[in-house]
């Protein structure tokens, strides 16, 4: 092919792309069109090898036509990853300077937004039950992916424990042994029941649902790195929403505020851990 | 006319030729230059700053939705892969690895070639992996120019040889013959 014709192909894949995510958000209501061009465009590119398809239109009628297409369709292009302990500079922070306030309440509401298969939910609850504050304590967990909540319900982790998982949780400021809150059988580890009682997982979407509860923490990270910055823009001010006043906001390692036009609502508590804090009415 | 931008991948060995080009650059290097290095390049999460050391234009870690500003060297953070949004951001993902690595060369590279089509200037360097080589491809098929490090000037020469075999290189370079090219296009863009 020559240049004007790969030109010319890339105007008519991003055309394609355009009509699919039309038909997802028509037929399945979900509105994938605030997603960052260059990742979801990657997503979509693996979606057509899975289905075995020869170009991206060809996924429309798929999607148009069969409901197990539409829930398979919607859980690859949202599919999320996740690990114990991830950015544990940013664990050790919270330890630190976040739930010694958060301690000062009499009950507790955490939301974990954009769980993927639940290790973010995992680590708080291992983190609060370290510090003495998992009692009167409610994690929500929340993914638009139904796939990944119905792996993360179970307490399963879905790649096993190994010595990184270990290493990032002694980095987090851990005090004993991250294979203790585990229990392990047919080489499988689960969460301990105790710590998994005291998190919800729940369906929601950022993008087009309202805050989910209100809460002294909310915790998204690396979820916006799939958003396009108005939506970025959108999502923060939900969870801005959701914070009670002095509330904390946990974003991931690589995101920033800095593009937001929340950032001035928001206090820079620890920059290199990503936490800032809701300001309270009186000096906002 | 719209300004060339320069897309560098290397894996294991990379540092080397890397340091080589970019402390030949002036402190007004016009053109924007991007780096994917896989963990295997280099032993420390530093690389930034290393780098900064060794050359006189800026380096920086490149965060999520970061604006591209001018006389400035972009590295991809570790763990991630790194896409060109468009001609003025950058975005990142953490989908899983390509050729075993997060940061993948074929990630950054695929995606340049469609922002900056002919205006895409890709160079791959020393490694011991296959990746790469699907992305040069690309630019080239977008007009863009594909650059390999010369095998015998590799410390592992892999990468560049698995490029050259697949016919992603339009040339096969040197380290200083590299950065006496990008200075050629630096003068180029500035007339």
């Amino acid at each position: 092919m020559n240049e004007q014709n790969i030109t010319e192909a890339l105007r008519t894949e991003n055309i394609e792309i355009d009509l699919l995510i039309t038909a997802i958000k028509r037929k399945i209501g979900y509105d994938l069109s605030g997603y960052a061009r260059a990742s979801i465009k990657r997503r979509i590119a693996q979606l057509v090898i899975d289905e075995n398809v020869s170009c991206i239109a060809d996924l429309i009628p798929k999607l148009l036509y069969s409901p197990q297409c539409q829930a398979n369709f919607i859980n690859s292009l949202t599919v999320n990853v996740s690990e114990l302990f991830r950015h544990p500079v940013s664990f050790l922070s919270l330890r630190k300077s976040v739930l010694p306030y958060l301690a000062s309440f009499p009950r507790r509401d955490i939301w974990i937004a954009g769980c993927a298969t639940g290790e973010e939910a995992y680590s708080m609850a291992i983190l609060l039950e370290e510090v003495g504050l998992l009692n009167k304590t409610q994690i929500h967990a929340t993914d638009i992916n139904t796939e990944v909540l119905k792996q993360a319900k179970t307490g399963i982790l879905t790649k096993g424990l190994n010595k990184e998982d270990a290493a990032r949780y002694q980095a987090s400021g851990g005090t004993s042994s991250l294979s203790n809150y585990f229990s392990t059988a047919y080489n499988k580890h689960k969460l301990s029941q105790h710590l998994l009682d005291h998190i919800s997982f729940s369906h929601h979407n950022i993008l087009q649902d309202k805050v989910f509860c209100s809460a002294q923490l909310v915790m998204c990270r690396n979820v916006m790195i799939y958003f396009d910055l108005k939506t970025q823009d959108s999502a923060l001010a939900l969870f801005h929403n959701s914070l009670v006043q002095n509330g904390y906001l946990v974003i991931g390692e690589k995101e920033s505020l800095f593009n937001s036009s929340l950032n001035s609502l928001l206090v820079t508590t620890d920059e290199p851990a990503k936490i800032y804090q809701r300001k309270s009415s009186d000096n906002a | 006319m719209p300004s060339f931008s320069v897309f560098i991948g290397g894996s294991a060995g990379s540092i080397s030729p890397i340091i080589t080009i970019l402390s030949s650059l002036p402190a007004d290097f016009k053109l924007i230059i991007t780096l994917v290095v896989h963990s295997s390049g280099c032993d420390k999460t530093s690389m930034p700053e290393a780098l900064a050391s060794s050359c006189a234009l800026t380096v920086i870690e490149i965060s999520d939705k970061e604006r591209v500003k001018p006389n400035t060297i972009y590295v991809a953070p570790g763990g991630y892969h790194l896409y060109v949004e468009n001609e003025n951001s950058y975005s990142l993902s953490v989908d899983k690895k390509e050729h075993y690595s997060r940061p993948a060369i074929d990630v950054l590279f695929n995606s340049a070639a469609e922002v900056f089509g002919r205006q895409c200037i890709a160079i791959l360097l020393s490694g011991a992996n296959e990746d790469g080589a699907e992305g040069l491809l690309n630019v080239k098929r977008h007009g863009g120019l594909t650059i390999v490090q010369s095998p015998e000037s590799s410390q592992v020469s892999i990468m560049p040889q698995n490029a050259i075999e697949n016919g992603a290189a339009t040339k096969v370079l040197s380290p200083i013959e590299i950065s006496r090219l990008l200075l050629n296009y630096n003068d180029i863009n500035s007339l």
